[in-house]
């Protein structure tokens, strides 16, 4: 297991990050529902290697991104579809759009596969960008683990708020529980459902990075760090905008 | 939640500096958050640096961690929303009006 230490930073960083993101890098490195742990760290590795894809780059510069055509600058062996999705998630993911998805899903991809896309993209995001932030190098990635993906998928989904199936709101006495209280949850939770433990990562990242989940609808409710919660949704309203965000 | 988090604490905030990243947000050291939220969304190493620098100035190295911390998680939270095209959900007229007024509309998914 690769275990993430942030002591050498010129700023001390308090060590539940680099517990929480080492945490990430051992789920990272297993085996997950869709994806070998060997896919699954090929993916990362493609996320880091986006931003410098020729394709992405001018996708990004056009008008529109599907007026550009070719091949992504690939770093490992995932199929096309996979590669496509990962980049452009990574560098244009406010200008994708549900016949984008369609089409990765039409050229092979599974809903599940997808979902476990977004989750891996996005859990390293949020470590990238935090070392980013700090100025300490990104952690290498982890050797990944043998064995198969186990397949898992909720018995109970619906297809209502997003391009893909999520867990219901209500998910009292499920299997899924657990990923956050009956009937009060934002869609930007349940989005990943289709994948548990992808939820699982966010609740655990979120606790570390921002808030608890069930502290976030409370507005009066801040870390106990030494930002006030209007100083951390400064932030998170500056960083959505910048990203075009409409959500 | 900004809104929300100025009424309960009863500050007067500018929405317009989301958009804009210039002005008086009217929360403490706001200039320095957003410089710092810039820098690290969209700005070189160079620019990070000074920023990061200038905020941990004003306001210390636990200040500077937790932003980083909550900048890096809402790089995550917007993806997952763009990827898997959720609905926004109810919004009220509040809401509707805000959403106008900053020019968010402009942002709103395409089909």
């Amino acid at each position: 297991m690769t275990t993430i230490s942030y002591s050498d930073a010129r700023y001390p960083i308090r060590p539940d990050f680099a517990q929480a993101h080492s945490r990430f890098w051992e789920s990272l490195a297993r085996p997950g529902a869709w994806w070998t742990g060997a896919e699954r760290v090929a993916i990362a590795r493609e996320a880091r290697a986006a931003p410098q894809c020729r394709l992405c780059l001018a996708a990004r510069a056009a008008l529109s991104p599907a007026a550009v055509t070719g091949k992504h600058d690939r770093v490992s062996d995932l199929p096309e579809t996979a590669v496509d999705a990962v980049h452009r998630i990574v560098t244009d993911a406010a200008r994708l759009s549900p016949s984008w998805y369609r089409k990765r899903i039409e050229s092979g991809l599974s809903d599940g596969h997808y979902v476990e896309i977004v989750g891996i993209v996005v859990a390293l995001s949020s470590v990238d960008a935090f070392c980013r932030a700090m100025g300490v190098p990104l952690p290498p990635l982890p050797e990944p683990v043998a064995g198969e993906p186990s397949g898992y998928r909720p018995a109970r989904l619906v297809s209502d708020e997003g391009w893909v199936p999520m867990v219901p709101p209500d998910n009292a006495g499920t299997v899924e529980a657990d990923l956050w209280p009956s009937g009060r949850t934002g869609n930007v939770i349940r989005a990943m459902s289709l994948v548990p433990d992808a939820v699982r990562t966010l609740k655990d990242l979120s606790a570390v990075h921002y808030l608890a989940n069930e502290n976030v609808r409370k507005a009066g409710v801040d870390r106990g760090g030494a930002l006030t919660r209007s100083q951390m949704e400064l932030l998170a309203g500056r960083v959505s905008a910048l990203n075009r965000c409409y959500y | 939640m900004l809104r929300e988090s100025s009424r309960t604490h009863e500050e007067s905030v500018d929405f317009a500096v989301l958009m804009d990243g210039d002005g008086e947000s009217g929360v403490p050291h706001g200039a320095k958050l957003l410089r710092f939220a810039e820098a690290v969304v969209s700005g070189s190493a160079a620019d990070r640096d000074t920023a990061r620098r200038a905020l941990a100035g004003a306001m210390g190295a636990e200040a500077l961690v937790d932003a980083a911390g909550v900048i890096s998680n809402f790089e995550r939270m917007v993806r997952i929303a763009d990827a898997t095209g959720i609905s926004i959900g109810p919004m009220s007229e509040e809401d509707h009006a805000l959403v106008r007024e900053l020019g968010i509309d402009r942002f709103a998914p395409t089909t």
